[in-house]
């Protein structure tokens, strides 16, 4: 999923402060828990209490896409809306405000999240971990299922740098050493052989900006 | 957690009356009672015990003394509201499936009745009942949980065997069939599948493994594994859970008469049901007003937000310890809830208005003590909008 964090309220306060009638948009998309309507229904409480007490004063509507990065769905979901309001205030990730701004060219959009990463949502463990980087060539085939150019600090191709201390990665002691995971996942597979196989440098260009449905 | 200094335990064995017959052990549901080999001495462990009152109902020496719903104040209780609720029918019921005493009425069939309304039926002694008929009722109906959905796990089944006991006597003594009736309940969550998005997290937040989600056909619950902790519906992204008599919308419109009746500063306290056992006549303080939950997880960011947008100067949410939560450790999830709501009330200058106490039944006082912290807190920073 695409991981998201709000921002922080002031932010979001400074952001709208020059509209009046916004309209806070949720995406019921892949992010875990979904920013629905309860996560809309709650900024715009959140936001609400916060204006009151800098005098100003805002009239939120409340919506809900199915997923925000689709221009269809969007469109039909903020549709009904647009006549009557200043601006919308999206809880998606990045992608939800660039489709709503697409699908509105005139309607001023606002991001209320940071967007970080495609991760991993350990529930269990209560953690959520960067996991891909959408690089646009695959080699999790011949890495065990463990991805180098993202989980290694130094996007490594071709086994571990030498630097690991306990299997932590010397940029950051919490962190687990990618190559020493990849290492271990493919002892367990029998695929030790894997990593004999030269990785040529990356081909930048595959990971492209625009891709045929 | 707050700790009262010397806190007296709710529970207590008198030793000068006790027979030393150990039913109240053999019935304790926490093997908080036990006997000592050498003596034959009865020993409570007031740390286990979650003061469900079992022990003292089943006691035939009555050595067995607890600080709620014991049986003089049940029928000072009965005795006091009688004439207000001008009505021969008493309908006890548990806490636990009977928030909503309309909906009560209801599932009777009468209109008028005398409510008692108790932290579990089984603290009902069969010799409480047959003194409540002689305080002039003429029907009692009680209304427990279903036995497996029973918090104390013993009350309700030991209930329904008392109740058959009893009319049997009763219809010997001319008293009628079924002077005494009884009912089961439990309330469940309810589901609104056009509102689903099918995310999934009622799955992995369930404790009983009641939500299935599948490709096709969407959300589904097995409503015998549901134990109504609510912890689903406080956490649905799309509001598309809600749980019997406690209703989003219940709750939502019971807060702003509550927040309008108090005297400033307003605080409105959210309780697990099983954390706190509040006096029979309600709330007594101008400054304090409860909501009942049917354990803290059922607390959404939503109602304390709604709670603070309708004037109230602090918002308290009262909870079981995760070892003491009646409903899987449930009671840590909603501490969590409060501490992410707490934190982005912080961001705009509101976090100290929101408060989380830990506190047990089992001591008199933990939460009045709790709620007395809280409100100095208040009282500090003051009215809401003119300190800020």
């Amino acid at each position: 999923m695409i991981v998201t964090v709000l921002k922080p309220l002031d932010e979001i306060l400074d952001s709208i402060s020059s509209y009046r009638k916004i309209l806070i948009a949720g995406c019921d998309g892949c992010t875990q828990p979904p920013r629905g309507m309860r996560e809309v229904k709650t900024l715009k409480q959140l936001l609400e209490l916060a204006g009151k007490l800098k005098g100003k004063e805002f009239q939120f509507k409340l919506t809900s896409v199915v997923k925000q990065c689709d221009t269809v769905l969007t469109k039909s979901t903020i549709k009904p809306y647009v006549d009557d309001i200043d601006a919308v205030l999206s809880l998606a990730c990045g992608a939800g405000p660039q489709t709503v701004a697409d699908v509105f060219p005139d309607l001023p959009v606002i991001p209320a999240q940071n967007s970080h990463f495609v991760g991993i949502d350990d529930r269990e463990g209560g953690a959520i971990f960067d996991s891909c980087s959408s690089c646009g060539d695959c080699v999790l085939a011949l890495t065990g299922a463990v991805c180098p150019i993202t989980r290694c600090a130094k996007g490594l191709l071709n086994g571990a740098c030498g630097g690991a201390r306990e299997g932590k990665c010397e940029m950051d002691p919490e962190r687990d050493c990618a190559w020493e995971l990849i290492y271990k996942r493919l002892e367990k597979l029998g695929q030790l052989d894997r990593l004999k196989e030269f990785r040529p440098p990356r081909n930048y260009q595959k990971k492209g900006w625009k891709v045929a449905p | 957690m707050t700790q009262v200094a010397e806190a007296k335990p709710a529970v207590n064995i008198n030793e000068d009356y006790c027979s030393r017959c150990s039913i109240c052990g053999s019935l304790c549901p926490y093997d908080a009672i036990s006997q000592d080999h050498e003596n034959k001495k009865i020993i409570l462990d007031i740390e286990k015990c979650q003061v469900c009152g079992i022990c003292a109902s089943a006691c035939p020496a009555r050595a067995i003394d607890t600080i709620y719903y014991d049986r003089d104040s049940l029928l000072n209780y009965l005795r006091k509201v009688k004439p207000k609720y001008k009505s021969d029918t008493l309908v006890v019921m548990c806490k636990g499936s009977a928030p909503d005493f309309s909906q009560v009425g209801k599932l009777f069939g009468v209109s008028d009745f005398v409510p008692l309304s108790v932290p579990c039926v089984g603290r009902i002694s069969e010799e409480l009942l047959l003194a409540m008929l002689a305080e002039g009722m003429k029907k009692i109906d009680i209304l427990a949980c279903d036995e497996d959905y029973c918090r104390f796990h013993r009350g309700s089944p030991l209930t329904g065997r008392r109740v058959m006991v009893l009319n049997r006597m009763l219809e010997q003594l001319g008293y009628g069939k079924d002077a005494i009736t009884m009912q089961r309940n439990s309330l469940k969550v309810k589901v609104d599948k056009d509102l689903c998005i099918a995310c999934g997290n009622c799955v992995f937040y369930c404790p009983y493994g009641a939500p299935k989600l599948e490709s096709v056909g969407g959300i589904s619950f097995d409503l015998d594994a549901c134990r109504g902790c609510g912890l689903c519906v406080a956490l649905c992204p799309a509001f598309a859970l809600d749980l019997e008599n406690w209703e989003r919308d219940r709750i939502s419109n019971l807060l702003p008469q509550l927040i309008a009746e108090m005297k400033p500063p307003k605080l409105l306290v959210f309780r697990c049901q099983w954390a706190v056992y509040p006096p029979l006549n309600g709330d007594v303080s101008p400054n304090v007003r409860t909501i009942d939950l049917p354990c803290s997880g059922r607390i959404e960011a939503v109602h304390i937000l709604e709670a603070l947008q309708s004037g109230a100067d602090g918002v308290m949410v009262i909870a079981c310890s995760k070892d003491d939560c009646k409903q899987e450790g449930v009671s840590a999830k909603a501490e969590h809830v409060v501490a992410k709501i707490k934190g982005q009330l912080e961001q705009i200058g509101l976090g100290e208005r929101l408060g989380f106490g830990s506190v047990s039944p089992r001591y008199e006082g933990q939460a009045e003590e709790a709620i007395r912290q809280f409100r100095l807190i208040i009282e500090t920073i003051g009215a809401k909008g003119k300190s800020q």
